[in-house]
């Protein structure tokens, strides 16, 4: 096999999150790990699987079960030099270290008028549609997009998750990383990674799909729908542009305010429930910022506001689905 | 409640009993590390008891006066803890103070002297512009009271959510010893915030990693108006560091030289690789939670207990074992009578003049200080050079 062909080889989003962690840990001598059962198990899912056994305990800790003392210690590491990489095993369990998050890590650089900056990146698998129930099928990036000082992120192409995950380790920022782990394994979205330096900045959409008559705007699982539901559309005569966000903390305005100038009608899809989520943030900004772009009002579509129940007719029943976005962009398209 | 808390540590002439040896599996390496201390030093530790003593008295009298806004957080009756613990660190170790601590963030380091260029402490005059919200501040001002810090000086900054900074110190020193270094940290920390769970997180994560995280409980009886027994079911501390596989010691709060022994064994213990260390020092809160509970804190509480709990104090303990020790004469031990006097009653004579001139010093720099200006307001929130 020719070396060619060899680095050719069209790699999954778990192996994407791999490469950029042992590319850091390479080059940054002062990065960590730490979490619950990532270095002897390699993770819950396996993405930090072989990195104890390459960099040692010391830089990659398996810690007692207690998220407040995993995101309390990467701070006091980050204050004392370190960037740190938090696992959270699932991001549901997010909340059991809430208060270290936002109280203690949010907002470090504030209170210190910029005597301290955090490296430390809280990532871990997120959302729903594969059965996880209650407790392992959260969205929750609207609770930290609200706490100033943290960045949000949630990439949904391998080459983004790894290009965005090195970006976030060298960011002297605190990011919290959103993982879709229905994607990691996912082998119809694996995709050749970009060779070298691979990094993506922050602040900066994609658009998945061009089209003229209407905005779709996403992130995560849920660009996936937004790419099925254009095909339908399309058949339909309706042509959608689906702009994956990739980063919600900044948040790229501009490129959803140049589509709009296009489209002039917004649908904005997450997975999270309605009330407060990050869909009605982008509604309201742009409801700011482009008002006069739009032909109709801008529709959001999300989880109904409920948990996510297990059985899968009560988990799709309440998790948002193409034919909602469909039907969404058919009510402003005909408004 | 409260004489029997007292009982177990105290003889009642007011001189610390030898305690029990400390739980866990550890050997305590020195009885009495302040045997080692010479005279001078001692009478250092009874100066400093002035200075942390006389920043409180300063402060309510400024308070009084309307020149000082802002709630204070008193730590009457408690200096012995915040002199004798910071006297058992070098330099390079980390502190983790909160709010009853004020004085913590300009004594830290103070041993070899108080002006000593390059002092691994915040300066008074910082300090004093924290107290009074101005741009001088460490933190210019952008979060009161105790909520400051330093990097540089190796001081972790506080918030409210006490207990809180027990992870962070533990992380602070994960990453000293990874750089070589072999610092310790001391965390303060009321007995109110042992009930949260991150207290117990934190000690966990600490032991499991044996770091050099010296846990102190200032068991000052009241987490706000809140009394021990309606707060824990322990007789002491030092049973719960059984719960995490490390030693735990008692040390009477009102006597800086056991304060001093107590938190100078878990240093050398935590010093040596052995791990974290719980030390309680069983003391009492001389006034309300902050100034703004002074009046309800008269009520709650009875006052044959605030009494009593404020019939030992730490510089009345000092000259009595320094007196005992032959440290000091008959004739020094009867001068600057500040002890057993609130704010109210004491005087600046009642205190050395270097005491009041550094003080002063510090107040007068935070009066003529400016305030931030409004638009530091939406100032680093992130970071923006980052690289």
């Amino acid at each position: 096999m020719s070396v060619v062909a060899a680095t050719a080889i069209k790699k999954n989003f778990l192996t994407a999150l791999k490469e950029a962690l042992i590319e850091e840990m390479e080059r940054n001598p002062d990065m960590l790990c730490i979490g619950e059962d990532i270095g002897i198990l390699g993770g819950a899912f396996g993405v930090t699987e072989g990195l104890q056994e390459r960099f040692g305990t010391q830089r990659v800790i398996d810690a007692p079960i207690s998220e407040a003392a995993i995101v309390g210690s990467a701070v006091g590491m980050s204050l004392n030099g370190k960037t740190v990489m938090v696992e959270m095993q699932f991001i549901d369990f997010i909340s059991c270290g809430f208060d270290q998050i936002v109280n203690m890590l949010a907002t470090y650089h504030y209170r210190t008028a910029g005597e301290v900056d955090m490296g430390v990146v809280i990532r871990g698998p997120a959302g729903g549609y594969g059965g996880g129930a209650l407790y392992h099928s959260q969205m929750n990036e609207a609770w930290f997009a609200h706490s100033p000082g943290l960045k949000v992120v949630c990439p949904s192409t391998p080459s983004d998750a790894k290009g965005l995950m090195k970006t976030a380790l060298r960011d002297r920022n605190p990011v919290l990383f959103y993982e879709v782990k229905q994607l990691y394994r996912d082998t119809t979205i694996a995709e050749v990674l970009p060779e070298g330096e691979h990094l993506v900045p922050f602040g900066q959409a994609a658009i998945r799909r061009a089209g003229e008559d209407v905005t779709l705007v996403t992130y995560g699982q849920n660009v996936y729908h937004c790419l099925k539901a254009a095909d339908v559309l399309a058949d339909q005569g309706v042509h959608a542009e689906v702009i994956d966000l990739r980063t919600l903390v900044p948040l790229d305005e501009a490129t959803i305010l140049e589509s709009l100038a296009k489209t002039h009608r917004l649908v904005v899809v997450n997975e999270a429930p309605m009330t407060c989520g990050f869909a009605g943030e982008v509604v309201a900004r742009i409801s700011d910022r482009g008002f006069e772009l739009l032909d109709a009002p801008p529709v959001r579509v999300t989880r109904k506001d409920t948990p996510v129940p297990w059985a899968k007719p009560l988990e799709l029943h309440v998790l948002p689905s193409v034919e909602q976005i469909v039907a969404a962009c058919h009510r402003v398209v005909r408004f | 409640m409260i004489t029997m808390a007292w009982s177990f540590v105290v003889t009642p002439n007011g001189a610390a009993t030898d305690n029990p040896a400390p739980s866990g599996s550890t050997q305590v390496l020195s009885p009495r590390p302040s045997e080692r201390l010479t005279s001078e030093e001692k009478r250092e530790m009874l100066r400093q008891l002035y200075l942390a003593r006389y920043f409180d008295v300063r402060l309510i009298k400024e308070k009084k006066k309307g020149r000082l806004t802002g709630t204070l957080y008193s730590s009457h009756n408690q200096e012995a803890i915040i002199v004798g613990s910071l006297f058992a660190l070098e330099p390079t170790d980390w502190i983790s103070p909160i709010h009853r601590d004020m004085p913590a963030f300009f004594m830290k380091d103070m041993r070899g002297g108080w002006d000593r260029p390059g002092r691994m402490s915040m300066s008074v005059e910082e300090v004093c512009c924290q107290v009074w919200g101005k741009v001088g501040s460490p933190g210019r001002a952008r979060d009161n009271w105790s909520h400051i810090g330093s990097r540089e000086k190796r001081i972790i900054h506080s918030t409210s959510m006490l207990a809180g900074t027990i992870p962070v110190a533990a992380g602070v020193v994960y990453a000293d010893r990874l750089n070589g270094g072999n610092a310790v940290v001391l965390t303060y920390n009321g007995e109110g915030s042992t009930a949260q769970g991150i207290f117990h997180e934190a000690v966990n994560f600490a032991a499991v990693h044996k770091l050099p995280v010296i846990t102190i409980i200032e068991n000052n009886q009241w987490a706000y108006g809140t009394p021990t027994e309606l707060e824990y079911s322990l007789p002491d501390f030092a049973r719960r560091a059984d719960g995490y596989g490390i030693p735990g010691l008692v040390a009477d709060g009102q006597d800086v030289l056991d304060v001093y022994d107590k938190v100078m064994q878990a240093v050398e213990h935590a010093r040596a690789g052995h791990g974290p260390s719980i030390v309680e020092c069983k003391t009492f809160r001389a006034y309300g939670h902050g100034d703004h509970d002074d009046d309800r804190a008269a009520k709650y509480r009875p006052r044959d207990e605030v009494e009593e709990g404020r019939s030992r104090d730490p510089i009345a303990v000092a000259k009595r074992r320094l007196r005992e020790q032959g440290v000091i004469s008959a004739e020094e031990a009867e001068q600057f009578m500040a002890e057993g006097k609130g704010a109210g009653e004491a005087k600046d004579a009642d205190f050395p003049p270097e005491v009041v001139a550094y003080l002063k010093r510090g107040v007068d720099y935070a009066i003529k200080s400016g305030l931030p200006p409004a638009e530091e307001g939406s100032m680093w929130v992130f970071r923006e050079d980052h690289s």
